[in-house]
């Protein structure tokens, strides 16, 4: 049991939530200046 | 009320009066229709960001959704999951820069617009237009009988009133300022949320004796799970339902598919990826957008969870027998009960916030549906702006008689359906639109009928949850569904999605070699 919660899944679910957001800030820092479009 | 209501309408009064400042200076800036309509093309990223946050999070989420994951557990984090990973990560970086670059490219202005000029397709954009016109109200309304529900008690005004007051107020900044106004409000009123939301996970933790305390807790209440969900599947409130009762097919597939995957086709925030310069705006709204999020839908999964372990220690009872078996009560009779009353405050104007952020980017894409998809498609009128403002009171006019006769208990119901309605229809050819370089017209409109068609007759006939208040299926064949379970706990997003996407997929590959269009060009 990690965090008081037995189930995988729930745990999965929670890593994932917060994996994603820090990808956001990873991403939207990483790509601060890129415009990689042809629409500008 | 822990607070009194004084108060309440002072600060309550102030936040209005900010909003209607913002949304003047949105109306000032607002010189061309342009700019009320896709906010001039010039968005700054994290107005993009709050904005999409707040248009896409409204009370439900936090309301609603909160009391269900007090109701079936911590599984809803898997909705969060999807609801940054889709509908930040993917929406942004897959779908929103090329939206942005075509939009801008075709000049496009609404989604339907956007949708007709990919596909050289005017009966694309009057059936985008018509599924807008015709079920975005269902969705308006149930935030205008959200927002009611709020007021009534906190100010004590009545219920009629409040809808009516709730729908005007909103109303003013979106006819006058256009999208423009409609951002910067949101903008404001998604700080606001972001300040309610991290405060309420600070005092709930404090609550509890810090989220470990409060989980193990938690998982050591496994026993008081009431024996109508235990049979169902519900095995604890920090463990996901056994695979495939009836309880995990809820969760998985209308709380977490349907929502999770209905927000990428969604009008009203597909237009956002349109307002952004250039795609540096969009990159930067990401790193805003993903914790925003997480603040809100997160935060809401885990206090609302969290909640029975307050109640149980405080009362003796779980969050949904505290609240009375109003699952929509569980929230706000938390926040009332738990927090200080200087908080109660600031969660009622997030929860006003939410509502007015969401409402008034269903009225802006209403109205515009209305009158540049529909009544003006084609026509110099379009671009009227004094033709959108008169679309827009109609849209609200038609939206607020809609949810004086609704129940009152239709506001999560009227989220999900919305959101897989707008994913069935849409999302097929809004992807293949925006990705393929020679677009099949004649997959995307078949695909788009046959999404919404598929996805109304499973509402219809199939899901009990619409189909029993519906009562089609009753008058037509004399039973409730037409299949027993598990097919009435089946989403009909899970059944109407994928056959709009075969048909999508199948008659792209047959018509190889259509006639290059637009996106091609």
């Amino acid at each position: 049991m990690i965090f008081g919660i037995p189930d995988p899944q729930i745990l999965l679910g929670y890593g994932l939530a917060i994996g994603f957001t820090l990808a956001c800030i990873v991403y939207g820092l990483l790509h601060w200046n890129e415009e990689n479009g042809n629409g500008s | 009320m822990a607070v009194d209501t004084l108060t309440m309408t002072v600060l309550v009064i102030i936040y209005l009066a900010a909003t209607l400042i913002i949304g003047y200076l949105g109306y000032k800036k607002t010189k061309s229709t342009e700019d009320y309509l896709v906010a001039g093309r010039d968005s700054h990223p994290v107005i993009i960001a709050l904005s999409y946050g707040a248009t896409f999070i409204s009370t439900s989420a936090i309301i609603g959704f909160g009391g269900q994951a007090a109701n079936l557990g911590m599984g809803l984090i898997w909705l969060t999951v999807l609801n940054i990973g889709v509908g930040i990560l993917l929406a942004f970086v897959i779908f929103g820069k090329k939206t942005r670059e075509i939009g801008q490219r075709l000049r496009a202005v609404t989604f339907p617009d956007l949708m007709c000029k990919i596909y050289k397709s005017p009966l694309m954009q009057y059936i985008a237009g018509f599924i807008i016109v015709v079920s975005m109200p269902l969705y308006t309304a149930a935030i205008l009988i959200g927002g009611a529900r709020f007021i009534e008690p906190t100010l004590g005004i009545d219920y009629a009133t409040s809808l009516i007051l709730f729908a005007l107020i909103t109303a003013v900044y979106v006819v006058f300022g256009g999208l423009i106004a409609v951002m910067y409000t949101d903008a404001f009123q998604g700080t606001i949320m972001l300040i309610g939301m991290t405060v309420l996970l600070a005092l709930t933790l404090i609550a509890v004796g810090g989220f470990t305390a409060g989980s193990t807790a938690l998982t050591n209440m496994a026993g008081l799970v009431p024996k109508a969900l235990a049979d169902q599947g519900m095995t604890g409130w920090t463990a996901m339902p056994s695979l495939g009762s009836p309880i995990w097919f809820t969760v998985v597939t209308t709380l977490v598919l349907g929502v999770g995957i209905g927000v990428l086709a969604q009008p009203q925030l597909v237009v956002r990826f349109m307002t952004a310069k250039d795609n540096k705006s969009l990159n930067r709204a990401v790193l805003v957008g993903g914790p925003f999020i997480l603040m809100m839908t997160g935060v809401a999964f885990t206090v609302g969870a969290l909640s029975n372990v307050y109640f149980y220690q405080t009362s003796g009872k779980i969050a949904i027998d505290a609240a009375g078996g109003n699952v929509d009560a569980i929230m706000p009779l938390f926040i009332n009960q738990a927090m200080p009353d200087i908080f109660v405050i600031i969660f009622m104007l997030t929860l006003l916030a939410a509502a007015m952020s969401t409402l008034s980017a269903l009225y802006h894409a209403m109205g515009t549906a209305l009158i540049c998809d529909l009544w003006g498609r084609g026509k110099e009128c379009a671009l009227s702006m004094q033709a959108h403002k008169y679309g827009i009171v109609i849209m609200m006019v038609l939206s607020t008689i809609l949810a004086f006769l609704l129940p009152i208990s239709i506001i999560a119901r009227a989220t999900a359906m919305f959101m897989g309605l707008c994913a069935c229809a849409f999302l097929p050819a809004f992807a293949v639109g925006v990705y393929a370089k020679v677009p099949s017209t004649k997959a995307a409109l078949c695909s788009m009928v046959t999404g919404a068609v598929v996805w109304f007759a499973w509402t219809a006939f199939f899901h009990a949850a619409e189909a029993k208040p519906l009562g089609l299926c009753q008058a037509v064949f004399g039973r409730v569904t037409l299949l027993g379970a598990p097919w009435t706990a089946v989403d009909p997003i899970v059944i109407a999605l994928p056959i709009s996407l075969i048909v999508m997929v199948v008659m792209q590959v047959q018509s190889g070699k259509a006639q290059p269009t637009a996106v091609a060009g």
